[in-house]
């Protein structure tokens, strides 16, 4: 999964980004309206973290703005949380709000939420077959039995899982996995792949010549 | 519980009430009294007829034709009075009597209602005089020689009359006094009806809506001038609230940005173990929250002791130009840091001020005029001595400030534009303290700008005069 996060206090965004990333995000950071609104637009993020207050344009304008083109699930933060604002806020296009000082526990349940709701999926937990995967206690299960993932390959599989029954080109992968900064070679999405079919087995994870991975296709 | 007597309205009306009353009553009594004597007038007037047909009656003869007059004839009798059959007429209704007495006191004659045991007056030698005794009216005479006469009627048909004429004005002048005191309670309801509406819509204010005002319809009564004033004061008061509650927020919404950033690392460093290094950062990041929050403190308390009128100055005479030598090497490094040439024109400017105050202000003006301006840019200081004034004046050569910014710019927490506040460090306080330290000091602070010129802030304070030596 792959988040953006718009914020003009250094330290504060330095925080989330760590934060986020720590719960398995790749995390791109734009510190103004105009610079969010450009990664915004140009990035297909899973969601977007947006502070209301911003130099040049705030997050509101940011907001209408982006809403014009894009659909991308956003939840705005700000240190005026009053009942005027966060209206105001939803009213412009927001899918949520949280006023500062942030809770990071409540903050990154409250994105798992968002990208389970703007992938159609209202239950954190997914059985298919005998894998059994929670996205809210970010745990994975075969036959019962915890299989333990590396942070990429549990991200690999939760953006699959995310979008079960459809398949997923290994750009998509690419993207979703990585931040900005963070541009190894293309091969390492098939090396995750083949990782994760020696954990859960080789027939859960299938591959689509040509066009990329799929999970759960067969069962839809 | 209140006493009606508390009430302005009761009170002019009991006033109202009384001086009526007693102008009714002095007007009845008068008017009684005037009534009184022309009644008794009218009677009098009527036994002076009664009385001259007796000493006419003297001067008949027994055949009723004219004879010589009393002190002509021998004296009469006692008891031989007989009243001339013409006369009878006079005496016979409406109670009227008569009784003469000889020239020796004995009884002459007299009709038979005249009271009995009447005393004969005494003879004063004033003609006919009246009195009034036991409860008739009489009046007498005497005939040179001596005769005593008498005429008289009972009082009590008067005094009747008179009875009825004061209950008719006591029932008149209450009439009156109803009909003014109704009328006065009217007017007093009326002239108070403006105070009820006023002091129902202060109450309401006083309740918390701060936005009701007073309806003034009246302005041209006394009453419209208290309201407009009590308008304006609760315009100027809730104005007063409104920015009270703006600068709480203000202040509240800047320490919660540093306090977000303290407990979010905080709540991510401790989420698990983390190495030496990371906890290093957390802390340095805290620190750097923590002197956010240490600094907005510091001008919050510096605000509101300069607001506090009972915070006195430590006045010292003193010379800006010191100052500003001082406050130029300080600023030195931020200025190199900056690529901002520092140039100076320090006049001597004898004042006498705070120290400590203004050297804040001179930290304050140039370290904004370096951190706003363009790499290369100037920065001058000039300190100088201008129509009894010491002046500070620091000009930029940075990109200026839209004129539409101006007015606010001494305005606590506002900022010219959102994106210099987070990379310059301020909370936007400065320029707000530079003003109170300015008023505290007798003085203001005001800037000029141009857009692509740069800013020019100048202070004034008072300088040392004869009256006020350094």
């Amino acid at each position: 999964m792959r988040i953006l996060i718009v914020e003009d206090e250094v330290d504060f965004l330095r925080t989330l980004s760590q934060a986020m990333r720590e719960e398995g995000y790749a995390v791109d950071e734009a510190m103004d309206g105009e610079e969010g609104l450009y990664k915004a637009g140009e990035t297909e993020y899973d969601a977007i973290v947006l502070d209301a207050m911003l130099p040049k344009f705030d997050g509101f304008e940011l907001l209408r703005r982006l809403r014009r083109k894009k659909a991308t699930p956003v939840l705005m933060l700000t240190a005026r949380a009053m009942v005027r604002d966060r209206i105001r806020g939803l009213d412009c296009g927001a899918d949520d709000y949280l006023g500062k000082p942030v809770d990071l526990n409540e903050l990154s349940a409250r994105i798992r939420a968002l990208i389970r709701r703007s992938n159609g999926n209202p239950s954190p937990v997914v059985q298919i077959g005998e894998l059994r995967a929670d996205m809210g206690a970010r745990t994975v299960t075969l036959r019962e039995k915890a299989v333990p993932l590396s942070a990429r390959e549990y991200a690999l599989l939760e953006y699959l899982l995310q979008r079960r029954a459809k398949i997923v080109t290994r750009t998509q992968l690419y993207e979703h996995l990585h931040d900005e900064n963070d541009t190894p070679l293309s091969n390492l999405v098939d090396v995750h792949v083949s990782n994760l079919r020696k954990k859960l087995g080789p027939d859960v994870i299938a591959t689509h010549r040509g066009q990329g991975y799929s999970i759960g296709l067969d069962q839809a | 519980m209140k006493l009606p007597v508390q009430s302005i309205r009761w009170r002019i009306q009991a006033w109202h009430g009384l001086l009526l009353a007693l102008v009714l009553a002095g007007f009845g009594a008068t008017a009684w009294r005037l009534m009184s004597a022309t009644e008794y007038r009218q009677l009098d007037s009527q036994l002076r007829v009664r009385l001259s047909a007796l000493h006419q009656s003297l001067t008949l003869n027994p055949d009723g034709m004219p004879g010589p007059p009393p002190e002509a004839r021998p004296p009469p009798r006692p008891g031989d009075y007989r009243l001339p059959p013409a006369m009878r007429g006079l005496f016979d209704n409406g109670g009227y009597y008569y009784v003469l007495w000889t020239r020796n006191g004995a009884l002459f004659g007299k009709s038979a209602n005249a009271p009995a045991h009447l005393p004969r007056p005494e003879r004063t030698g004033h003609g006919a005089e009246a009195r009034s005794l036991n409860g008739n009216r009489e009046y007498f005479d005497f005939t040179p020689p001596g005769e005593c006469l008498l005429a008289g009627i009972p009082e009590a048909s008067l005094h009747r009359s008179l009875r009825k004429s004061a209950e008719l004005l006591a029932a008149l002048g209450l009439v009156v006094l109803v009909l003014g005191l109704t009328g006065g309670w009217w007017l007093a309801s009326r002239a108070i009806r403006p105070i009820d509406e006023i002091s129902a819509t202060v109450m309401r204010i006083a309740a918390g809506k701060m936005d009701e005002r007073i309806n003034i319809a009246h302005t041209d009564s006394e009453l419209g001038k208290l309201a407009t004033v009590l308008n304006e004061t609760f315009g100027k008061l809730a104005s007063t609230f409104d920015q009270q509650a703006r600068f709480t927020s203000d202040a509240a919404h800047e320490l919660r940005t540093p306090v977000s950033v303290i407990l979010a690392q905080a709540q991510l460093a401790l989420a698990r173990p983390r190495q030496p290094e990371e906890y290093r950062e957390t802390i340095q990041t805290t620190q750097r929250a923590a002197r956010r929050m240490h600094a907005l403190i510091d001008s919050l308390l510096d605000l509101s002791m300069l607001a506090d009128q009972r915070t006195h100055l430590l006045a010292r005479p003193c010379d800006l130009a010191e100052i500003g030598r001082e406050q130029l090497d300080l600023i030195r490094p931020l200025a190199d840091q900056h690529d901002v040439t520092l140039a100076a024109d320090l006049g001597s400017a004898q004042c006498v001020a705070d120290e400590d105050r203004i050297t804040q202000v001179f930290a304050n003006l140039l370290a904004n005029a370096v951190k706003f301006n363009h790499a290369g840019g100037e920065v001058r200081l000039s300190t100088l001595r201008e129509n009894g004034s010491a002046i500070i004046r620091v000009s930029d050569t940075g990109a200026g400030i839209a004129a539409e910014h101006l007015p606010h710019l001494f305005e606590r927490f506002y900022r010219a534009e959102e994106s210099r506040s987070r990379t310059t460090g301020g909370a936007g306080l400065g320029l707000a303290i530079c003003k109170s330290i300015a008023e505290a000091h007798g003085g203001a602070i005001t800037v000029e700008s141009e857009l692509g010129r740069g800013s020019t802030f100048t202070l004034r304070i008072p300088a040392a005069d004869s009256k006020n030596p350094p």
